[in-house]
């Protein structure tokens, strides 16, 4: 059998590289993307908890349904807001879009 | 090393690489047909947990929905003609970000004293699975597909752009 | 008795309306603020009435009604109460008697003296507001509500002084009223808070019973009563704190007979009338400092009198050398002498100045060496004016002579000789100097004929006061008889309704009586020696005694020692407090917390670079942190 911690530190792993792609990169759809790497990170985990520590009440297993359905609401809501920044700014960059600078 | 260690690094170390792949690549498309590897290789970590219907699931909506809708996003914001679009002026920071963060937790991860049993799983039914979906989670279950709704009406007017169009 | 509160309200009242509206009503509301103080002499009739109906029966000690204003328990101390109590005894009644009697008949006196005047109205309104607050420190019944008042006459003497304030000696005098009679107030107040947090209560009588009860040591006590005591220097003239009385004189006339004779000065032996009981149950060295200064006070204000020649500083002089005579009186423990002195001299000095206005008024001179002769223009006014200069150096059967010579009475009994000596001087110096100036004034020859051209006795509204007054100099003292007193309606004379302990019936020593009035004629005569025809004889002396007679003009240095103390000592030490608070306080306190403000903001906004990127660094860097801190804690 293999131990949760091992499950546990690939979360984490998969966590840290969404962390890296979401600070460091500069399209607004890449970003993106970083964040659903952290959302299955996410998912990975409450699973594992449901499975190994609290076989009863599994709730690790309903709330990372729940997950996926709010991060494809949320994918897609995000992406029509960047596709109307692009129709203002004809830029995606995030870099670029600071009006609301000092 | 047991048949199911094996299988599991095989697909962590799958995992990963996905994820190095969208988050290092040189080429927009090529991060996204990474990220496609990712979620699908997600799928076979649940598989490993014994949660079947969840692998499925992750399998239609990510794999099929989701990237499809980065692509095109992808394609309407002509990502690949933009020079300067992948990595920011933040990125030694974020390496650092990143590894104090992996650090921490692999460090919590390894020193912590779980509850319960860690070395086995406990195969879940799937109907106790639906039973408790519908039965003690069903309000919740009802505001996300409310939440749904909402983001499909948010996403439509959003993106639908001027008067007359 | 229980709306003895109206006397003081009905002039604040009509303070209030002059303020607001006196420009719009007819002759700028002069009626309005003599119906008032009309009213409130009307008042005090039934309440006199009421008080003798009550004071025959035994263990009478005085009225009081009022309402509580604020009142909270300090922590671990005593109560605080802010009440707005009057109190009615025969204290009190005899000083509303004189205070709204005179202020009527000055205001009456003030339509003809100040008329023409540019700021009539605001006159009859500071007057008003004087009334009000005067009658108030009459009748309050506690500490607080009487230290209010005592401020409040404090600021209108101040108003009325500097009332010509386009004259810059005018405002000087008002400056310096107004701060020499602020160091005694400080006093006062010390005084009223070291009772208090004993006593736990601001009221007079509880206060009272609590020291009679034992209730402050006798150190605690005596050092209270003195600093109340300071109070009554600065208000009422006496050394050290005098220097105000004689330049006050730059106020119109009839201020200063009001305030600066008749009433506001006579606060102070007031106050010490009133605590009489606290001063009997402290150490007997507390009245002899009353004594002392009260003496001193008059041994300096008599010689400085002989040398003045303003009418109005003669006259402000002898002032001071009354309210001296007044605290002798009270240094020897009696409140009767004291209050009947107060009681008679409220007239004929109000006479006097009022007397003296009406020369002003006439002839546009206030120096005597500008007048002379006027007796023969203006015969009612010298007549006046001179009942009153005798009735002050204590002629019989003035008013002045029974009051005066109460006050030798108990300096005799009560004090050792050299005491007795002084004052018997005192009462020939008296008389030297106010025949002095009756001489100077009114007999001989004009020295200045063009002012003497339109003189002549004023107008109905300035002599009826002053004939009214007259008579009252002249029938005032009779009150110490029993018989008048019976007569009346009081329980017997002045001795039997006011007195300290016991009453005291009225007896007549012969050898006081007659070694006064042999001192008093004593000091007319020489008067007429010195200062008649052409005053040869004065100026002899005046050449002969060179060094005492300077000393006497400069008003014993005291001025001067004033001043330098002021430029050496408090000036400096306000400097250094004005650059303290300039550079430490606003500039580097206020001005720097405000900078500093402004600059971390300043700062600070190069945080909102408005980019994404940034802000979720922050966030991510935020948990980090926050993770490393729970796990160090939880290690």
């Amino acid at each position: 059998m293999i131990p949760i911690q091992h499950f546990l530190v690939l979360s984490s792993i998969l966590f840290s590289l969404g962390i890296y792609g979401v600070l460091a990169r500069r399209s607004a759809v890449l970003i993106l993307m970083s964040i659903e790497l952290m959302l299955q990170a996410v998912s990975i985990n409450f699973i594992a908890f449901a499975v190994y520590l609290y076989p009863k009440e599994f709730s690790g297993l309903i709330f990372a349904i729940f997950v996926i359905t709010i991060a494809a609401a949320e994918v897609g809501l995000a992406l029509a807001i960047v596709l109307r920044i692009f129709r203002n700014k004809a830029t995606a960059n995030v870099d670029e879009v600071d009006v609301l600078k000092w | 090393m047991s048949y199911e260690e094996v299988i599991f690094y095989f697909v962590a170390a799958l995992t990963v690489l996905g994820g190095l792949g969208v988050v290092l690549a040189r080429n927009v498309v090529h991060s996204a047909l990474f990220l496609i590897v990712a979620l699908l290789a997600v799928a076979a970590v649940f598989i490993l947990l014994s949660a079947e219907f969840l692998a499925i699931v992750q399998i239609l909506i990510y794999g099929g929905a989701v990237t499809i809708l980065i692509l095109f996003a992808m394609m309407l914001t002509r990502v690949r003609d933009m020079p300067g679009a992948l990595d920011g002026p933040q990125r030694p920071f974020a390496a650092l970000a990143a590894a104090a963060f992996l650090g921490l937790s692999v460090l919590a991860v390894v020193s912590a004293e779980w509850p319960g049993e860690t070395e086995k799983i406990t195969v879940i039914e799937f109907s106790d699975l639906g039973d408790k979906l519908f039965r003690n989670w069903a309000a919740p279950f009802e505001v996300a597909s409310l939440v749904l709704l909402v983001a499909l009406i948010g996403a439509i007017i959003l993106a639908r752009g001027e008067e007359g169009e | 008795m229980e709306e003895a509160w109206l006397i003081p309200a009905i002039p604040a009242g009509a303070f209030a309306v002059l303020l607001l509206f006196g420009k719009y009503l007819p002759r700028r509301g002069d009626w309005l603020a003599i119906g008032a103080i009309a009213a409130s002499f009307f008042l005090f009739f039934p309440v006199l009435i009421d008080l003798l109906e009550e004071v025959d029966k035994p263990g009478f000690a005085g009225v009081a009604s009022g309402i509580d204003w604020v009142k909270f328990s300090l922590p671990g101390g005593p109560d605080f109460n802010l009440r707005l109590g009057f109190f009615v005894d025969e204290l009190a009644i005899v000083m509303l008697a004189v205070v709204t009697f005179v202020t009527l008949m000055v205001m009456v006196y003030s339509t003809g003296y100040m008329k023409g005047d540019p700021r009539y109205g605001w006159y009859f309104a500071a007057m008003s507001l004087f009334a009000a607050a005067m009658l108030t420190l009459v009748l309050a019944d506690n500490f607080l509500l009487l230290y209010a008042a005592w401020e409040g006459v404090g600021f209108c003497s101040y108003l009325l002084i500097g009332f010509w304030h386009e004259r810059r000696s005018a405002s000087e005098a008002a400056k310096k009223a107004f701060i020499t009679t602020r160091i005694g107030d400080v006093g006062l107040l010390i005084g009223i808070f070291l009772l208090w947090r004993e006593a736990g209560t601001f009221d007079i009588s509880e206060i009272f019973e609590f020291a009679e009860e034992g209730g402050y040591s006798p150190e605690y006590l005596t050092t209270a009563v003195l600093f109340l005591f300071a109070g009554a220097v600065g208000k009422s003239a006496q050394f050290p704190l005098h220097v105000w009385l004689p330049d006050a004189m730059e106020g119109p006339t009839p201020v200063s007979a009001l305030i600066h004779a008749a009433t506001m000065v006579v606060a102070g032996v007031y106050l010490v009338a009133r605590m009489m009981p606290l001063f009997l149950e402290a150490d007997p060295v507390a009245l002899n400092v009353v004594t002392a200064l009260g003496l001193t006070t008059v041994m300096m204000s008599a010689t400085m009198g002989l040398v003045a020649t303003d009418i109005k500083r003669v006259i402000a002089y002898s002032t001071i050398n009354s309210l001296g005579l007044m605290m002798v009186a009270l240094g020897s423990g009696s409140v009767t002498a004291a209050m009947l002195y107060l009681f008679a001299h409220g007239f004929f000095k109000a006479l006097l100045f009022l007397s003296a206005g009406s020369v002003i008024h006439a002839t546009e001179r206030q120096e005597v060496g500008q007048l002379g002769g006027l007796a023969r223009r203006m015969p009612v006014t010298a007549a006046v004016f001179g009942l009153g200069a005798l009735s002050m150096a204590g002629l019989v059967p003035l008013s002045g002579f029974w009051a005066k010579d109460e006050i030798l009475n108990v300096a005799g009994d009560h004090q050792n000789f050299v005491v007795y000596g002084f004052m018997m001087l005192s009462v020939f110096i008296t008389a030297l100097y106010m025949m002095r100036v009756v001489i100077l004034t009114f007999l001989g020859e004009p020295r200045d004929r063009e002012a003497q051209e339109h003189a002549h006795d004023a107008e109905p509204a300035m002599t009826v006061p002053l004939l009214l007054l007259a008579a009252l100099t002249v029938v005032a003292g009779f009150v110490a008889f029993d018989g008048v007193g019976e007569a009346l309606g009081f329980p017997g004379g002045f001795g039997e309704f006011l007195f300290t302990e016991e009453p005291e019936a009225f007896h007549f020593p012969w050898d006081v009586a007659v070694l006064s009035t042999v001192a008093a004629v004593a000091g007319l005569g020489a008067a007429f020696y010195f200062w008649s025809g052409a005053a040869e004889p004065a100026r002899r002396a005046a050449e002969t005694f060179r060094p005492a007679y300077e000393t006497l003009k400069r008003k014993y240095f005291m001025d001067d020692i004033y001043q330098w103390a002021i430029d050496r000592v408090v000036l400096v030490a306000g400097a250094v407090i004005a650059w303290f608070d300039r550079n430490v306080v606003n500039d580097t306190g206020v001005d720097g917390a405000a900078g500093l403000g402004v600059f971390s903001g300043f700062g600070m906004k190069f945080l909102e670079t408005g980019k994404l990127p940034n802000y979720a660094l922050g966030i991510v860097t935020g948990v980090i942190v926050l993770a490393i801190v729970l796990m160090v804690v939880r290690a």
